[in-house]
C-alpha cells in the first residue's frame, strides 16, 4: 500500500480541510492528534493512549481520511472496532461528522449484535467505506466464504477502547481477528485506542507486531477529594456500604449540576440509589440508576438524558465507565475503595471537561481502613503507578471458535493455520501439541465423545480442513459472541416492557409473591417463564436485592502495595490517614501495624473460637486461595475443623481451637514450597473447573446455548455442561477443553500467580506474631466476613464431643 | 452413646442414632418416614442423584433387625414415597428384602405418600388407622386425642448445632408432654428445624451417636 510523505503538498492541503473543520469550532488539533496523522500517512501502526475527552477519535480517524481525500475509491476502507454495542450508536455520528467535514462520500454503517436487517443487507452489498462493529461481529463476517474479498480494499482498522478489550476473551477473538485480516492484507494498519494502562507496550504489541505510542501531552490534573468523618462521628471499622454517609454524599450531588454517583457493586448501586431517592430533594426523574444488568433500552435513555442535561445524578457501576463524554457531568463520587488506580482516574476523567479544567473525585469511605486506601490510591496516581491489563494467553476455547470461524470461510491447512494464529501476541508460545489437540477435538470430538456426531465439526479432505454440515454452520454463527453471555434471566413487567437480567441464582431462590429491589424499583415476582421473570411493581420493598456474580473486583496490587506503603507511613501528611490516626495508634497498641518488610499474624480467642489473622494485602482472590492452603496444613499438623474468610487485606482461619502456634511455625505454613501441590489438595479445584467449564465449553463450542427463541435454561446449560465435563474426566482427561478450565480457574479465580509472588515475598519479610486479647483494628473487618468455606478431617466422634461439651456448658 | 433411654407413659423406648426407637417390652421396632424410592423420582424428573438410596436403606434396617431381633417392624408412615410400578427396580429390592426377613411382622401405619403405592403387595401389613398398643398411639400425624402418649413421624424433625464456625443440620428425636417424633429414616429427605424449648426433649442424631440438646441452649 503506497503511503504518502507528510511533507507533500497534497498531504498538506487535505490535513489543512481538517484542521479547517477544528478551527470552526474554535478549536486546533492537538500535537499527538497530529502525530497520529502523520504516522499514519507513514505506514505505521500505533496505539494512542489519553484520557477520555481528550480526542483520541478524531486522531485515530484523521489519518485515513486524509488519505481517503488523496485516494478516494469505494468498497470497505476503515474498521471501527467498538467494545459496546451501545457505543456504536455515538461514534458512528461522531465519525459521520467528521467525514462530513472532510467532504468525503463515505458511507458509514454500523454492524453490530442488533443492527438492523436493512443495515445487515446494505453491509452484505459491501455498501460502505466505514464500518463500527464488534469484535464478534468481525468473527461473524469472517466465517464467510467471501471475507477475503469483502475486505480486499481494507487500509486500516482501529480498536476503539482496547483497554477494556485487552484482558478478555473478546480481546484474544479480536487478535486472532486481526491476524486473518492481515493475512490477505499485509500493509493494513492497526491503530488502538487505550486509557492510560500499566502496561502500554504490551498493550500495543498484542494489536500489532510494532508500531508507535501517542500519548497527549497534556496531563489533565485530578483532585481526590475525600469524605471524611467529623470529630466524634461514629464510622464504621467494617462493611460496604457506607450509607452513614448519605448527608454528604446528597451535599455533593445537589451543589452540582450534574452527577454521577459510582458503586463498586450493582447491588451497592441499587441501595444507593434507593437511599438517595429516599431523601431527593428534586423531581424524582432526575435522579437514575444505570448498570450492566439493566435493559438496554433503559440505559441509553438514561444515557440520552445525561447527555441533554435533563438528569441531576445517576447512581452507576463500571457500566459508565467507558464510552461516551457527558459534558454536563460536574461532580463525580466514588463510594467505597476504587480498587484500582486505573479505574480512579477513569472515573475521575468522566467530570470537568472543559479545557484546563482538572477532574475531581470525591470519595467516600464505606468504613475507616478505606480512607488509607482512598490515601494510597492518590499517591500512587502521583507517583504513575497504574495497573496494566495483561492480554491472556492460550485460550484454547477461543481457538476452537476461531478454527471453526477458518474453516468456514474458506477453509485452512493445519500448518499454515498454525503459522498464523502464533504470529498473534496470544498465540506466540502456543505448543503445537496443543493446536493440535484443539484440532482433535473439533474433528472428533476427542477420545470419549468420538462415536457422536454432532461433536465432528471440520472435516479434512486433502490436508484442508472445512465445515460440511450446514448445521453446524448455522449453530456456530449463532454461537459467535456468546463469550459475553451470562445465562440470565430477563426481567420484565406483566404488560410487557422490559427491565434489564438477573442471574438466574437469585430468581430460583425467589417465589412468585416475593418482592425485591431492582433497577430502581420495588418489585414483586409474578411468575417465571422461558427464562423470563415476570414482575409487577410493589408498593414497598420488603426483600432482597439481587446480588451478581463477580460482584467484588479484588483490590489491585499497584494500589495494595501502595496502601502497605501508606499505612506503615507514621509521618503521612493526608487528611484520611489524619482522621485514621488513633484507629491505627489502637492497632499499635494492642497488636502491631506492620511495616513494608514485615509480614503480621495475629491469634485471637474469642467465644466462638479461636481465631488466626494473616495480612498479606494481596487481594480477596489470592487470599481465598492462600487460607484454603492455610486450612490445609494446620489440618494436618492437628485434625479439626477449620473455617476461613477473607477480604482485600487478609485471611482469617476459625476452629473451635487452633493447634499452638508461634512465629516459626506460621513461617514453615506459609512457606511458598510445594504450593502448587498444596492447592490442588486444599481447594476443590475440580469443583471449581467443573463450574468454569461450562463457559469454556460454551465458548469452544461443545455445549449450544440454542437457538435464540429457545434458549435453554442456565441450569440445563449447567446440566449438559457438568455432564460433559465428568465424561471427559474419566475418559479423556487430557482433553484440552479441561486443560483449559483448570488453567482459568488458576489464574483467574484464584489468583495464582501474585499469591505465589505474595508468599515469596512474605517469606523475606519478618514474621511478627501477635496474641491480641480482643479483636484489632486490622481483623475486625475479617472476623465479621462470611465464612467462605472449611477444610475438615476431624471424625464426628470429636465433633460430637465436642459439642455435648459446649452445650453442657451452655445449659449449666 | 449408641443409645439413648427415655421414658414415656411408663413405658420405656430406646433411641438408636440409626434414627430408629425400640420398644423393648413390646418387642417392637419403630422407623418413621422413610420414602423408598425418592431417588428414583428425582431421577425421572432430570435430576442427577445417586442410584442405590434404597439399597443403602434397607441394609440400615437389617442391621437394626440383626441388633434388636424384634418381633414387629413398625413404619410410621411415609414407607414410599411416590409413585411406582411392580417393575421399578427398588420395589424388587423391597421384595427380596421383605422374604429375608419372613419371622419379621413388617407393618405400616399410612402415611400421606403411601396412597401412591399399595404395600400390602410386598407383604406388608398396611393398618389405615392409627394403632393403639398399649398406653401408646402409634401414628403418622402426630394428632392427639388426648387418650395416649402419641408416637409420630411426618414432620422430619431437626435441630442445628453450632460447632466452633460451622453449622450442623442434624435430623433429631422430638419428645412433648403428649408427643414423640421420630427423625425422617430415609437417605433423601429434608429437615424441619425444631426449637429448643422447655418441656421439649431433643436428641440429635449424628454419624457418631446421639446428643442430647437441652433446652435452655444458647444459639
Amino acid at each position: 500500500m503506497p503511503t504518502d510523505s507528510t511533507t507533500s503538498a497534497a498531504w498538506r492541503r487535505a490535513e489543512a480541510r481538517l484542521r479547517d473543520w477544528f478551527a470552526q469550532a474554535d478549536r486546533r488539533p492537538a500535537p499527538f492528534q497530529r502525530a497520529a496523522w502523520r504516522a499514519w500517512a507513514q505506514g505505521q501502526n500505533g496505539l494512542i493512549h489519553a484520557p477520555t475527552g481528550t480526542g483520541k477519535t478524531l486522531a485515530a480517524v484523521g489519518g485515513p481520511l486524509i488519505d481517503a481525500v488523496l485516494r478516494p475509491q469505494t468498497g470497505l476502507q476503515l474498521l471501527w472496532i467498538t467494545p459496546l454495542r451501545s457505543l456504536a450508536t455515538d461514534t458512528a455520528q461522531h465519525l459521520a461528522a467528521a467525514v462530513e467535514a472532510m467532504d468525503l462520500p463515505w458511507r458509514v454503517l454500523r454492524r453490530t449484535g442488533d443492527s438492523g436487517s436493512s443495515e445487515r443487507a446494505k453491509l452484505r452489498r459491501g455498501a460502505c467505506e466505514l464500518l463500527i462493529t464488534t469484535p464478534e461481529s468481525l468473527a461473524l463476517l469472517l466465517s464467510y466464504p467471501d471475507a477475503s474479498e469483502r475486505f480486499a480494499r481494507l487500509r486500516g482498522v482501529v480498536v476503539d477502547e482496547w483497554h477494556e478489550l485487552i484482558g478478555s476473551k473478546r480481546g484474544t477473538l479480536l487478535q486472532l481477528g486481526l491476524t486473518r485480516l492481515r493475512r490477505d492484507l499485509p500493509d493494513l494498519r492497526t491503530w488502538g485506542l487505550s486509557a492510560t494502562l500499566g502496561n502500554l507496550e504490551e498493550a500495543l504489541h498484542a494489536l500489532a507486531d510494532d508500531g508507535v505510542l501517542i500519548g497527549s501531552a497534556s496531563r489533565k490534573r485530578t483532585h481526590i477529594d475525600t469524605a471524611l468523618p467529623e470529630g466524634g462521628e461514629r464510622f464504621p471499622w467494617a462493611g460496604h456500604l457506607g450509607l452513614s454517609q448519605l448527608p454528604r454524599v446528597l451535599d455533593a450531588v445537589t451543589s452540582a449540576r450534574t452527577s454521577l454517583v459510582f458503586a463498586n457493586t450493582r447491588s451497592q448501586a441499587e441501595l444507593w440509589h434507593e437511599a438517595l431517592a429516599s431523601v431527593w430533594p428534586e423531581s424524582p426523574d432526575t435522579l437514575a440508576l444505570h448498570h450492566g444488568s439493566i435493559d438496554p433500552k433503559l440505559r441509553f435513555a438514561t444515557e440520552e438524558r445525561l447527555r441533554t442535561g435533563t438528569l441531576r445524578c445517576v447512581v452507576a457501576t463500571s457500566s459508565l465507565d467507558l464510552g461516551v463524554d457527558f459534558s454536563s457531568v460536574e461532580r463525580v463520587v466514588q463510594i467505597g475503595s476504587p480498587k484500582s488506580v486505573a479505574r480512579l482516574l477513569q472515573r475521575a476523567g468522566r467530570s470537568g471537561h472543559q479545557p484546563g479544567q482538572p477532574s475531581r473525585i470525591l470519595c467516600v469511605p464505606t468504613h475507616l481502613l478505606e480512607l488509607a486506601e482512598v490515601a494510597a490510591a492518590r499517591r500512587a496516581l502521583n507517583e504513575g503507578h497504574l495497573e496494566p491489563r495483561h492480554p491472556l494467553r492460550g485460550c484454547l476455547d477461543v481457538l476452537a471458535q476461531h478454527l471453526v470461524t477458518l474453516a468456514l470461510g474458506g477453509g485452512f491447512c493445519a500448518d499454515d493455520a498454525y503459522a498464523e494464529i502464533t504470529t498473534c501476541l496470544a498465540y506466540a508460545r502456543l505448543p503445537r501439541h496443543r493446536f493440535d489437540a484443539v484440532l482433535t477435538y473439533l474433528q472428533t470430538g476427542g477420545s470419549a465423545l468420538a462415536a457422536y456426531p454432532e461433536y465432528h465439526k471440520l472435516v479434512e479432505t486433502d490436508g484442508r480442513f472445512s465445515v460440511e454440515s450446514s448445521r453446524i454452520a448455522r449453530m456456530h454463527r449463532l454461537s459467535i459472541g456468546t463469550i459475553t453471555s451470562d445465562g440470565s434471566m430477563q426481567v420484565r413487567y406483566l404488560k410487557g416492557a422490559r427491565l434489564g437480567t438477573v442471574e438466574e441464582s437469585f430468581l430460583s431462590r425467589l417465589r412468585p409473591g416475593d418482592r425485591f429491589l431492582f433497577a430502581g424499583r420495588n418489585l414483586q415476582l409474578v411468575r417465571v417463564r422461558d427464562m423470563t421473570a415476570y414482575v409487577r411493581a410493589a408498593p414497598n420493598r420488603r426483600g432482597g436485592v439481587p446480588r451478581w456474580m463477580g460482584g467484588r473486583l479484588p483490590l489491585s496490587g499497584e494500589l495494595s502495595d501502595e496502601l502497605r506503603r501508606t499505612l506503615a507511613d507514621a509521618n503521612a501528611p493526608e487528611s484520611e490517614m489524619k482522621t485514621l490516626r488513633p484507629l491505627l495508634a489502637i492497632q499499635r497498641k494492642h497488636s502491631h501495624l506492620p511495616g513494608m518488610d514485615e509480614l503480621l499474624c495475629e491469634r485471637v480467642r474469642t467465644r466462638e473460637g479461636d481465631y488466626l489473622f494473616v495480612y498479606l494485602f494481596a487481594g480477596r482472590l489470592a487470599h481465598e486461595g492462600l487460607a484454603a492452603v492455610l486450612a490445609w496444613r494446620l489440618a494436618r499438623l492437628k485434625a479439626g475443623d477449620y473455617g476461613y474468610a477473607v477480604n482485600d487485606y487478609g485471611l482469617a482461619i476459625t476452629a473451635a481451637h487452633l493447634p499452638p502456634l508461634d512465629g516459626a511455625l506460621m513461617r514453615q505454613l506459609l512457606h511458598p514450597a510445594s504450593l502448587a501441590t498444596d492447592i490442588r489438595a486444599s481447594v476443590n479445584l475440580s469443583e471449581l473447573a467443573r463450574r468454569q467449564f461450562r463457559d469454556v465449553a460454551r465458548v469452544a463450542g461443545l455445549v449450544f446455548t440454542g437457538y435464540p427463541s429457545q434458549g435453554k435454561t442456565l441450569r440445563q446449560l449447567q446440566a449438559s455442561s457438568g455432564l460433559l465435563f465428568d465424561v471427559l474426566r474419566r475418559h479423556d482427561p487430557h482433553h484440552p477443553l479441561l486443560w483449559q478450565a483448570e488453567r482459568e480457574v488458576l489464574d483467574q479465580q484464584l489468583d495464582y500467580a501474585r499469591l505465589r509472588s505474595c508468599l515469596v515475598r512474605a517469606a523475606r519479610s519478618t514474621l511478627v506474631w501477635r496474641e491480641p486479647k480482643r479483636l484489632t483494628p486490622l481483623s475486625f473487618p475479617l472476623w465479621v466476613e462470611r465464612v467462605r468455606g472449611g477444610i475438615a478431617n476431624d471424625d464426628w466422634k470429636q465433633r460430637v464431643e465436642r459439642m455435648a461439651a459446649s452445650l453442657e456448658a451452655n445449659a449449666s | 452413646m449408641t443409645a439413648h433411654i427415655i421414658e414415656r407413659a411408663g413405658e420405656q423406648l430406646l433411641l438408636h442414632p440409626e434414627r430408629a426407637l425400640y420398644w423393648p417390652a413390646q418387642r417392637m421396632l419403630m422407623v418413621a418416614d422413610v420414602h423408598f424410592g425418592k431417588g428414583a423420582v428425582f431421577r425421572r424428573a432430570g435430576i442427577p442423584v445417586p442410584s442405590g438410596d434404597t439399597l443403602e436403606d434397607l441394609r440400615r434396617l437389617d442391621t437394626l433387625i440383626d441388633h434388636f431381633s424384634p418381633e414387629r417392624l413398625l413404619v410410621l408412615g411415609d414407607l414410599i414415597h411416590g409413585h411406582a410400578t411392580s417393575r421399578s427396580e427398588w420395589v424388587a429390592h423391597v421384595r427380596g428384602w421383605r422374604d429375608a426377613h419372613a419371622a419379621v411382622s413388617v407393618e405400616l401405619v399410612a402415611g400421606n405418600h403411601d396412597r401412591h403405592f399399595d404395600c400390602r403387595t410386598l407383604g406388608i401389613t398396611v393398618h389405615d388407622d392409627n394403632l393403639r398398643v398399649g398406653p401408646l398411639l402409634l401414628a403418622h400425624h402426630p394428632h392427639t386425642d388426648g387418650q395416649g402418649y402419641v408416637l409420630a413421624g411426618h414432620v422430619h424433625p431437626g435441630v442445628v448445632l453450632r460447632d466452633g464456625w460451622r453449622r450442623h443440620r442434624l435430623p433429631a428425636f422430638c419428645f412433648d408432654a403428649t408427643t414423640g417424633l421420630l427423625p425422617a429414616f430415609g437417605t433423601w429427605t429434608g429437615l424441619h428445624e425444631m426449637a429448643p424449648a422447655q418441656g421439649r426433649e431433643l436428641i440429635a442424631v449424628t454419624p457418631a451417636g446421639l446428643v442430647p440438646v437441652p433446652a435452655t441452649r444458647a444459639d
